[in-house]
């Protein structure tokens, strides 16, 4: 049978192709301990050093290499990743929940939020940046970035809890509401645990979206600039380790983003199907 | 919260089958509070999306000076665009850079996702792959891009690891800073929005079909091509719009790894808005909506895709 054959070169295939997505990074972070403040953003490695790490945190003496003013911009992302991800979560789910209804144009009003997340971010920045120079609104990383990033993130919600939605037993909730359950009660004490590990993808989601989005953020964010902006800023002139040390700390940022996710989905889980158990009986 | 779909999936096929649409309402009557809750979602993408766009297709149109524009009618930034060789240029290499990252990513993604989706029998190892594959991206998009630099450049790790073997004897040039580079970085980044899809498509297919076709004496070839390769279509088309729209809209990676040899669309709108022009800006805007309309119409004639998921 020639799968026998085809199995084990796909499988040196997946192999390569996982060493193709992450070999980048891998020279990065075996970079990003090159010596300093000589050591360039090439190999070979000179020494073997922390001093990238220490540059980071202004904890080196000044040099030619001028330090990444990173606190504020860390500030500015997660700000506006938070704020992001509280809005395109409640929008997310409360339209997702109106589509669990046919109502008239609920097929043009699909595709306007799907939109969101089709539409290139030059595009959506531009227009923003335009409208809000014509309306004569500055622009800034709370305000015209914020709105475009709910724009981007908003999509992502709204598909996750339709998906979450259509896998959703409503018997439960006409259970409660037979009880003389206001709709409401029932929606905070029935629907929403139920469907809460979709609510805290959606929220994981918006989150990690707006924190590394870059292309909206470029044109309506104004002239404060957020962890991206940053690290684009230093596209233009010479590159030096310490950017690559700042991408293996934000890439263990994330992981400690994704641990906390995890722990809280399984908890969630858990006591969705706890409630789910006791609808049973 | 895959594997959780796998559990809920047969508890969901003993419960009677659900009527959404005439399900008993609560209290008021079901239209009423479905626009009730649409209407945020509405206005927020009619104020910060639909109005933007629009601004731009108008703007366009704006007459533009040195440093200003002002809201007189007049078609001269469309003509600057369509007589400028600099710009049919751009839009020249926008669609070339396209179709050839559109041809990597899926030949590139495929096969891996072929193993995924068919070879791997085990449901949680083949997630357990698919979350290999997307683990590079909770690394900063323009960080990932700006690790092809130590990569591909005369001194990089590819360099050396070809003159270590005896591959080649002096470093390759043509590596970074070139189109070559922004279509190696661009498959990377980007790949996965093909596996994914197909792999999803090809996990869905009957195993039987498989072994009765196989039973019947066919060779995997045929059973590729007439029963996987079809089937998988619509996760094609959905990472080919996914690929699509966002190399399509792409400035980033030809301004870190092109040495401004590589000038897209999107490239053209960042420094034409540096430089105040809006106006300018606004009619590239325009042709890249256009041509990610067309495109997306294309793909999407394709397959009927509502009818396929």
């Amino acid at each position: 049978m020639e799968s026998r054959i085809l199995k084990p070169i796909l499988g040196v295939y997946l192999a390569l192709f996982i060493l193709f997505l992450y070999g980048p990074f891998i020279v990065l972070g075996i970079l990003s301990f090159q010596a300093g403040p000589d050591g360039g953003p090439q190999f070979p490695i000179i020494e073997w050093s922390t001093y990238w790490y220490r540059h980071l945190f202004g904890m080196t003496e000044v040099t030619r290499v001028a330090p990444l003013h990173l606190r504020e911009a860390l500030f500015r992302s997660l700000t506006l990743a938070f704020m992001t991800m509280v809005t395109a979560t409640v929008l997310g789910v409360i339209s997702a929940q109106a589509f669990r209804r046919r109502f008239r144009g609920s097929g043009v009003v699909f595709y306007l939020i799907v939109l969101g997340m089709m539409v290139p971010g030059v595009l959506t920045g531009l227009g923003i940046s335009l409208l809000s120079s014509e309306l004569g609104i500055s622009r800034s990383w709370w305000g015209t970035a914020f709105v475009a990033h709910v724009v981007y993130t908003f999509p992502f919600a709204f598909l996750v809890m339709l998906a979450i939605f259509n896998r959703f037993d409503p018997s439960v909730e006409e259970a409660s509401w037979s009880l003389g359950v206001s709709p409401i009660r029932t929606f905070r004490k029935v629907t929403l645990p139920i469907v809460f590990p979709g609510v805290l993808s959606s929220m994981l989601f918006a989150f990690t979206l707006s924190y590394d989005e870059f292309p909206r953020t470029l044109f309506a964010s104004g002239s404060d600039l957020t962890l991206p902006r940053t690290i684009y800023a230093t596209f233009a002139v010479e590159i030096h380790p310490n950017i690559f040390a700042f991408g293996v700390l934000t890439t263990l940022f994330s992981f400690a983003l994704l641990t906390v996710f995890g722990i809280l989905l399984y908890l969630s889980t858990r006591r969705a199907k706890k409630i789910a158990r006791q609808e049973d009986i | 919260m895959t594997d959780k779909s796998a559990s809920r999936a047969p508890a969901k096929d003993l419960a009677p089958a659900p009527a959404p649409a005439v399900a008993a309402s609560p209290g008021r009557s079901g239209e009423g509070t479905a626009w009730l809750l649409i209407t945020p979602g509405v206005i927020w993408m009619t104020l910060f999306l639909v109005a933007p766009i629009l601004m731009i297709v108008y703007v366009s149109f704006w007459t533009q000076t040195t440093f200003a524009i002002n809201p007189t009618p007049t078609l001269d930034s469309w003509r600057d665009f369509f007589t400028s060789s600099t710009y049919l240029n751009s839009l020249w290499t926008t669609v070339r850079i396209w179709l050839i990252v559109l041809a990597a990513t899926l030949l590139v993604g495929y096969p891996a996702a072929l193993f995924i989706g068919i070879f791997v029998r085990s449901r949680n190892l083949s997630i357990a792959l698919l979350i290999i594959c997307v683990i590079p991206f909770w690394t900063s998009f323009l960080i990932r891009v700006l690790a092809w630099r130590p990569m591909l450049g005369r001194e990089g790790a590819i360099n050396i690891l070809l003159q270590k073997f005896g591959i080649t004897s002096a470093p390759i040039d043509v590596l970074l800073f070139s189109q070559l580079s922004v279509i190696i970085g661009m498959t990377q980044i980007y790949v996965v929005f093909m596996v994914g899809p197909i792999a999803f498509m090809l996990s869905r297919i009957d195993r039987n079909v498989l072994e009765a076709a196989r039973d019947l004496g066919a060779g995997f070839g045929r059973i590729f091509t007439r029963i996987i390769l079809p089937l998988s279509l619509p996760g094609v088309v959905v990472g080919s719009i996914f690929v699509s729209v966002m190399v399509l809209g792409e400035f980033a990676t030809s301004a870190a790894l092109s040495g401004r040899q590589v000038n897209l669309l999107g490239n053209i709108i960042v420094t034409q808005v540096g430089s105040l022009k809006w106006a300018f800006a606004s009619v590239v805007g325009v042709v890249l909506t256009v041509i990610i309309g067309i495109v997306i119409a294309m793909l999407l004639r394709v397959v009927d895709l509502k009818r396929e998921l």
